[in-house]
């Protein structure tokens, strides 16, 4: 366990190297985080006000702003544009050889390098976290306990968003460019997973539905763990179905890898 | 046996289609599939410590063999046991043993120092520190390239690139070390100095070789046994030496005569031996055994100002038997 951690704790520390030495992306992406949060402040405060609101499906405007913003912070956490996009081409051009003639695991070389290239956010985000509840007291983490919860709702979430890209990503051991499956997924799950729009927003029967799947865990099951939303004894079954979601997931991605690197041709030299 | 490799096919699934829009229309429905035999029925066996070339045109399935040995590739057919274990199978244990250095890849991070690459070597092959330093050191110097430590990779030129991917390649002291076109692209000093290192590490630490090269130079140089491939099928396996002397038995000799030495009697030999005289210089190119019976025929009548035997430029050599291999073997 000590040898894992430190080999991979090792792909985690470079990654922040390469992360830092690009100042200028590091700034843009930073200023693109601040932007997002801004325009859906404009938006809500719009609609609030042009339809003379003090409610929405029993959130105040205060308490949409702070689930809306959290939505989007851990929507960004466990988003995979850069890692999932740089594997694909990986596989298309042989790149990957460099990861396959060394003893590593694939799957954990790259979830460290997807926590790696996310670091930056998580610091500003923290950040923006610390403002949300100085800014919004009361409508988040009104216990230690929320805090808590969340962190590891935010763990589970990460994982298992990583597992669900790297079944996507597998695929282009058959099909070279798979890309825009991950590009339609990422969109799909702005709506699905709540990004955007929360999912408490929607109608019952859908929440019903999307309960069933794991896209539940990435977004609304953590943020909903922070703004108190949902009653803590149903935390821990909501835990256990997360952590099954996971084990299914990962074992799924573990299958489509076992295959397709049957598949794969080590393209170029 | 340190290597054994019995049998081993491989074959690529590839599609067809006719250039164009229309070719891609077409291909886009119905698309034809084909089977590319990149290497058949492949045997070989290599002990610890050798260092084996592998020779053959582009497409002959050099680097393909490579792949199947460091366990990329998935093989049709056959088998290939390295040090007890199936590289396809890549057990961590068979890759710490192991390393591979393609000329047209590169493992190194691109934006950062080359020093960040090896320390993260150092803790996927978990090396400890006073080994991974006394290694680092050793290579640093003898590649010397110490002051390019802390350059980015994307900065260096290619032949500090390619010796960087070698140091990083070797920090764990693998046993089986497999470089694919390792000179590709790098002038002559880089080259020489490579194909230094390669016999240096191939002394000190036993550590067996599988070399390609498009440069026959380098496989002369660091190879005594060389395997061939053509079109994916083994033509030969056997010592450099052997092969260069079936493809080309001839050598040729420089004979200065002394000044004001009397030429009368080379015509009595210009019907038996082909050779061409100019300023008192005689040049012949034959057989080993004719050459000598020509030189000892000179050295009965004349006393040479000087003489020497050459080898026939092996590139030369090469590039005919590329042509035909089937006519010398």
């Amino acid at each position: 366990m000590f040898i894992f951690i430190r080999k991979y704790s090792a792909v985690l520390k470079i990654n922040w190297i390469q992360a830092l030495e690009y100042r200028a992306n590091a700034l843009v992406g930073v200023i693109a985080i601040i932007s997002g949060l801004f325009i859906e402040y404009q938006i809500w405060s719009l609609i609030f006000k042009s339809q003379d609101l003090t409610h929405v499906n029993g959130f105040s405007f205060n308490e949409l702003m702070v689930f809306i913003f959290l939505s989007i912070i851990v929507g960004q956490l466990k988003s995979s544009w850069h890692t999932s996009g740089e594997m694909i081409e990986g596989i298309r051009t042989g790149d990957i050889n460099k990861f396959l003639i060394r003893p590593i695991s694939y799957f954990w070389y790259h979830f460290m390098m997807f926590i790696g290239v996310n670091s930056l956010y998580y610091t500003v985000y923290s950040i923006i976290l610390f403002i949300l509840i100085a800014l919004f007291p009361g409508a988040i983490f009104q216990a230690p306990i929320n805090f808590i919860g969340f962190i590891f709702a935010l763990i589970v979430s990460i994982f298992l968003s990583y597992s669900i890209y790297y079944i996507m990503i597998c695929l282009a051991f058959w099909f070279g460019e798979v890309r825009s499956i991950v590009v339609a997924y990422n969109l799909i799950m702005l709506v699905l997973a709540g990004q955007y729009i929360p999912i408490r927003l929607f109608p019952d029967s859908i929440i019903q539905i999307m309960e069933l799947t794991p896209f539940i865990y990435l977004v609304d099951f953590p943020v909903s763990i922070a703004t108190g939303r949902i009653p803590i004894d149903m935390w821990l079954i909501n835990f256990f179905y997360s952590v099954i979601w996971c084990l299914i997931i990962w074992c799924l991605g573990h299958f489509v890898y076992s295959r397709g690197i049957r598949k794969y041709e080590a393209y170029g030299s | 046996m340190y290597i054994k490799i019995s049998n081993l096919t491989k074959s690529f699934k590839m599609f067809k289609r006719s250039a164009g829009l229309k070719g891609a229309f077409k291909s886009f429905f119905n698309r034809q599939y084909t089977n590319f035999h990149a290497l058949k029925n492949i045997s070989i066996e290599i002990n610890k410590g050798e260092i084996v070339g592998i020779l053959g045109e582009n497409g002959a399935g050099k680097t393909t063999l490579i792949k199947l040995m460091v366990g990329l590739l998935h093989p049709t057919n056959g088998e290939v046991i390295i040090d007890g274990y199936n590289p396809w199978k890549r057990k961590h244990d068979y890759l710490k043993n192991v390393a591979i250095v393609m000329g047209q890849k590169n493992q190194l991070w691109w934006d950062i120092p080359a020093s960040e690459s090896f320390l993260l070597n150092k803790h996927i092959y978990q090396i400890e520190d006073s080994k991974y330093n006394e290694t680092l050191n050793e290579l640093v110097d003898l590649l010397d390239v110490r002051d390019k430590l802390d350059v980015q990779v994307r900065r260096l030129s290619l032949g500090e690139r390619m010796k960087m991917e070698i140091i990083a390649s070797l920090l764990h002291r693998p046993s089986l070390v497999l470089l694919d076109e390792p000179t590709l692209g790098l002038d002559v000093i880089s080259q020489s100095k490579i194909r230094e290192f390669v016999r240096y590490y191939n002394s000190k630490y036993n550590a067996t070789f599988i070399i390609t090269s498009h440069y026959t130079k380098d496989i002369q140089e660091m190879c005594q046994r060389v395997l061939v491939l053509n079109n994916g099928s083994q033509i030969y396996d056997g010592l450099f030496n052997d092969l260069i002397k079936a493809i080309n038995p001839e050598r040729r000799l420089v004979f200065e005569f002394s000044e004001g030495t009397d030429l009368k009697y080379i015509d009595s030999l210009d019907g038996k031996f082909e050779f061409q005289i100019h300023d008192s210089i005689l040049t012949a190119q034959l057989p080993e055994s004719q050459l000598r019976e020509l030189l000892s025929k000179l050295l009965e009548k004349f006393s040479p100002q000087s003489m020497s035997f050459e080898d026939l430029p092996v590139e030369e050599t090469m590039r005919s038997f590329f042509q035909s291999p089937e006519d010398y073997l």
